[in-house]
């Protein structure tokens, strides 16, 4: 059968077999940022936003996101203009073999547009079904919450040894929670 | 290097020293080195090396744009998928295969069988390592006589992966089943159902026994420790310990993908450590030129030495030999955990005799291995369960190590990180602190009074390895580790939590590991030089997401006095770039490393050469620095960039710079690291948290410490799992009980401590401007440390991994 998609503002139509999955039918249609680490939806690669929300694509059932609107990692930043989120991750050495990345940086981004200013505790449970093997997720939790203010501008909260310096009460950014930016 | 596979020299491998041996003379390992130019950059003249620099494939990762194996197949529209039927009994001979519905599904390719044509019915092993193999030629492509539930049977290839696994279920087995065993302990009995007769076996490993279902015995002494044992007043101690089977768990899973160029070479694009030995050993097995065989690493999701080693590349080689089009394999999640490769679990038992004032006069270690069904680095991680972490005691007078490394009807095990490492340093650093309590002695000033200092002769690296393992130590940051350590966990001034039925205590462990195989190692490098002043480096080393790539480039940086994004670096091609031992062993920035910086330094004396033409000056007058060749002297300078079209366009004598670079060392220097780890336990319950894990490592000059951080960080993660999570369990059968990620259990973000990564630069003359390796010895020593701090909070030991609540309530029950 085909379905129609719209991945990253383009709508498209796509064929499916009955049992492929949404991340099989998006790596077939060359969106390869979406990774497969487990076949069964538990390891957090293949994620993607599905109408918004976060979804293992590796779990969902293609036939039933017709019509849906999707996001992958190739929407974010390119590689001269990279998104604050994944700018973090290189500027902290969060990345090893990178496997894992993609989905966890989308994970990370709808982390922080529902919360801008997360704790670690907080980080570290959003991204608790992106497993990583490579860097014992230190790195990458430190990139979170310097993302988080890269994102929001002036605030002076840093990332430092994994123990945040918290200055809530110095944020005059104003934000209204969308960090989508 | 020998020719024969059981010499104990080969991959750090061990046998008993040669009792002919002469007193090393000191002269053979002296204390100064004679250093090459740049080794010894003071830190503020470095401009690149020891520099932040951006991990260079950095961008790519973060966009999804990275090429990992999987991400070929849309360059091949006629690619065809694989898979795999496996063996579902542990032990037995196949009599029968049916495919014939499976040769008759639309979109079936092929359908190979152990006798199959394209088969191929030679003996070999999957471990990547150097030639000959030090692991015995054991198992075949496809087997007919298989050993456990999971062993390859049969292999189809189809249109895609959906009708490839369709055609699989379809495919009927039949077996002649034998009798199986399961526990390392019951297999070394002579009654025990045999794995092996003596012929299914070429390439033989040193104290192998097949009637006994042992693949190799191996030990090794120095002084006499029987005599110290024995003496009177000699307080022995004696302890045993367990470890898991730990699962490499890399998010990617094995992938490789095979095909004919348009040369008629066979091409493997495949996720490897070992891009080398693979191509020797498929054209060993497959009877083709080594030449014939191209294997190039694209980007790689994760090794850990779970792909230090052939695991699936024959597969999808053979099948596209028979269909004649290309064919990719990807391993399921559920193949990773029961058919690829895992740690080897082993019981380990220590002995120590310690004089009254805490002196240890003797020290002993033994390991039963379980290598499982086939003998994978069977013999060479059981090597290091002594040649790693007992040389950290290098002033203890008597030491020895044996190892009986056996076969089970269990999944396969292999190289991982830390390669025997981890189970020692469980049994050593447990066993030593027990014995500092039972002495009442303090557990580090106990361990200072034996371990390495710069200067020392270290005779057991050497013990089982004959002459060229011993070392001289000469760098050594262990005291400062200590101090950084201790201070970062606050093991002065530890807080205890209200509840008194709860109780805090922090344990400690140190590790030492090498830097490459002594003596085994070779690493090759080239840099051309381009007209606009950049540069072309080709290396054969293997960057599996370590980031080793970079190290490369900011090494041949600082040579050149360039930019790092002036060097465009190509690895791990075998058609495209110079040879390389692989990705293991920490050796891949020390001895790849040092090959780059040879080939720069070969370059950069070129371009001195024509600068020093250009500038009428002699060449030793001249430096480079910021894409210029200058002159301290005159003030004058030309641009790299000006060399680079004079020495290819100008009218004299036109040269292409190129420069080369080879190394390969006798030397092996070890890393050294101090754990700690900080846990509350709560007595009522045996229920324990580990509030933060630190680690403190001494890995010479780090060459990008953004990045060394990250290695000392993920090792450290995998020995933390190593001590809280059950890893691969099996069922009598030998099955692997354990299909998915959640029941493997590797450890979350919320299940992760903290861990603080602490690097202590020492200056190791032997490498790459002072580095040695920071990769592996992280990985060794959680599970001490976790054993220690328990005992600490409540008085209870635990010396059989995972350490569970279950374990510690049981313990405390018991006390």
């Amino acid at each position: 059968m085909e379905i129609e998609l719209t991945i990253n503002d383009e709508s498209t139509t796509v064929a499916v077999e009955s049992d492929d999955d949404l991340a099989t039918v998006l790596r077939r249609n060359g969106y390869k940022g979406v990774k497969c680490g487990c076949d069964s939806g538990v390891c957090g690669a293949s994620k993607v936003f599905v109408d918004g929300e976060v979804k293992m694509a590796c779990g969902v059932d293609a036939r039933n996101v017709d019509g849906a609107e999707i996001e992958t990692i190739e929407a974010l930043g390119t590689q001269d203009d990279l998104h604050p989120i994944q700018e973090a991750f290189v500027d902290h050495f969060a990345v090893q073999c990178g496997f894992c990345i993609p989905g966890m940086i989308i994970e990370a981004k709808s982390l922080l547009a529902n919360n801008p200013d997360p704790t670690e505790a907080e980080v570290r449970q959003a991204i608790d079904d992106n497993l990583c093997r490579c860097t014992g997720y230190q790195k990458p939790v430190e990139a979170i919450l310097d993302a988080a203010d890269r994102m929001h501008g002036d605030r002076s909260v840093a990332a430092d040894g994994g123990s945040r310096i918290d200055s809530r009460g110095t944020d005059d950014t104003g934000h209204d929670g969308d960090s989508d930016e | 290097m020998s020719d024969d596979p059981n010499d104990p020299q080969t991959d750090g491998g061990t046998a008993s020293k040669p009792t002919s041996e002469e007193p090393q003379e000191f002269e053979e390992h002296p204390l100064e080195w004679d250093e090459s130019a740049n080794n010894n950059k003071a830190p503020g003249e470095r401009k690149s090396v020891s520099q932040p620099a951006e991990k260079f494939d950095d961008r790519k990762l973060v966009t999804g744009q990275a090429k990992y194996t999987a991400d070929y197949e849309e360059r091949f529209p006629d690619l065809a998928h694989a898979a795999v039927v496996r063996s579902e009994v542990p032990h037995g001979r196949v009599t029968a295969i049916d495919t014939t519905e499976a040769e008759e599904l639309d979109g079936v390719y092929a359908v190979l069988t152990p006798w199959s044509d394209d088969v191929p019915d030679a003996k070999y092993t999957s471990a990547g390592q150097s030639y000959p193999e030090p692991s015995p030629w054991d198992m075949n492509v496809l087997n007919e006589h298989v050993r456990y539930i999971g062993d390859p049977i049969a292999a189809v290839a189809a249109e895609d992966a959906t009708t490839a696994a369709a055609a699989v279920d379809t495919i009927e087995v039949e077996y002649e089943e034998y009798d199986h065993v399961v526990d390392p302990e019951e297999a070394f009995d002579e009654d025990a159902p045999q794995l092996f007769a003596d012929d299914e076996v070429e390439n033989k490993i040193v104290g192998h026994d097949y009637d006994r279902n042992r693949m190799s015995n191996i030990e090794g002494e120095i002084g006499d420790v029987d005599a110290a044992l024995e003496r009177e007043n000699a307080h022995v101690h004696e302890t045993e310990w367990e470890t898991i089977r730990q699962s490499h768990a890399q998010i990617e899973k094995h992938t490789s993908l095979a095909y004919t160029d348009e040369d008629d070479r066979k091409v493997l694009i495949t996720s490897t450590q070992v891009p080398n030995h693979t191509r020797r050993q498929l054209a060993h097995l497959f009877d083709i030129p080594i030449r014939d065989i191209r294997v190039k690493k694209p980007r790689v999701g994760g090794g850990f030495g779970g792909k230090q080693a052939m695991v699936v590349e024959p597969i999808p080689l053979a099948l596209s030999l028979a269909t004649d089009r290309p064919v990719m394999y990807e391993a399921s999640r559920d193949e990773e955990f029961y058919a690829m490769r895992s740690r080897h679990p082993m019981k380990v038992r220590a002995r120590t005799a310690v004089t009254d004032d805490g002196t240890i006069e003797a020290i002993a270690l033994y390991a039963l291995s379980n290598t499982g069904a086939y003998g994978s680095h069977g013999m060479t991680v059981a090597g290091n369960v002594g040649s790693k972490p007992m040389p950290l005691y290098s002033k203890v007078p008597n030491a020895r190590f044996e190892a009986d490394i056996v076969h089970t009807n269990t999944p396969q095990t292999g190289a991982m990180r830390g390669y025997g490492a981890p189970q020692g340093t469980l049994a050593l650093e447990g066993h030593l602190d027990e014995v500092a309590r039972d002495l009442d002695l303090d557990p580090i000033e106990f361990r200072r009074q034996h371990y390495m200092e710069v200067g020392d002769l270290d005779e057991i690296a050497g013990m089982m390895g004959g002459e060229g393992a011993e070392r001289r130590i000469r760098s050594c940051g262990l005291d400062e580790c200590i101090e950084r350590g201790k201070e970062a966990i606050g093991w002065d001034d530890l807080e205890q939590p209200s509840e008194p039925h709860r109780h805090r205590g922090i344990g400690m462990a140190l590790s030492a590991q090498g830097t490459g195989v002594a003596g085994d190692e070779l690493g090759a490098a080239q840099i051309m030089m381009n007209e606009d002043g950049s540069f072309h480096l080709q290396v054969g080393g293997v960057d599996i997401g370590t980031g080793a790539d970079t190290a490369f480039i900011q090494i041949a940086s600082e040579v050149l006095g360039c930019d790092e994004d002036d060097i465009i670096v190509k690895s791990s091609d075998t058609d495209n770039t110079p040879f390389d031992y692989g990705a293991y062993a920490s050796s891949t920035t020390y001895i790849s490393g040092m090959a780059v910086k040879k080939a720069a330094e070969d370059a950069k004396e070129r371009i001195l050469e024509w600068a020093s033409r250009m500038l009428d000056e002699p060449a030793e007058n001249l430096e480079t620095r910021d894409g210029e060749v200058y002159s301290e002297e005159s003030g004058e300078a030309v641009t790299l960039e000006d060399v680079g079209y004079e020495s290819v366009y100008g009218h004299d004598d036109r040269e292409h710079i190129l420069g080369k670079g080879t190394h390969s060392t006798e030397e092996s220097p070890p890393p050294f690291a101090a754990q700690f780890v900080d846990v509350t336990v709560d007595e009522q319950t045996g229920e324990f948290e580990v509030n933060k894990l630190v680690v403190a490592v001494d890995c010479g000059v780090a060459i990008n410490p953004g990045m060394a951080e990250g290695q000392v960080e993920g090792a450290n993660h995998m020995s933390f799992e190593m001590a809280v999570s059950e890893g691969i369990t099996v069922d009598e059968q030998g099955r692997a009980e354990v299909s998915d990620f959640d029941e493997y259990g590797l450890p979350s973000a919320t299940e992760t401590p903290p861990i603080e990564s602490i690097l202590i630069e020492t200056h190791e003359p032997t490498g790459p401007f002072g580095a040695k390796s920071v990769a592996e010895v992280p990985t060794n020593t959680v599970p001490p440390a976790l054993s220690n701090a328990i005992r600490e909070a409540v008085d209870v030991r635990i010396n059989e991994m995972p350490v569970t609540a279950e374990k510690v309530k049981t313990a405390l029950d018991e006390k």
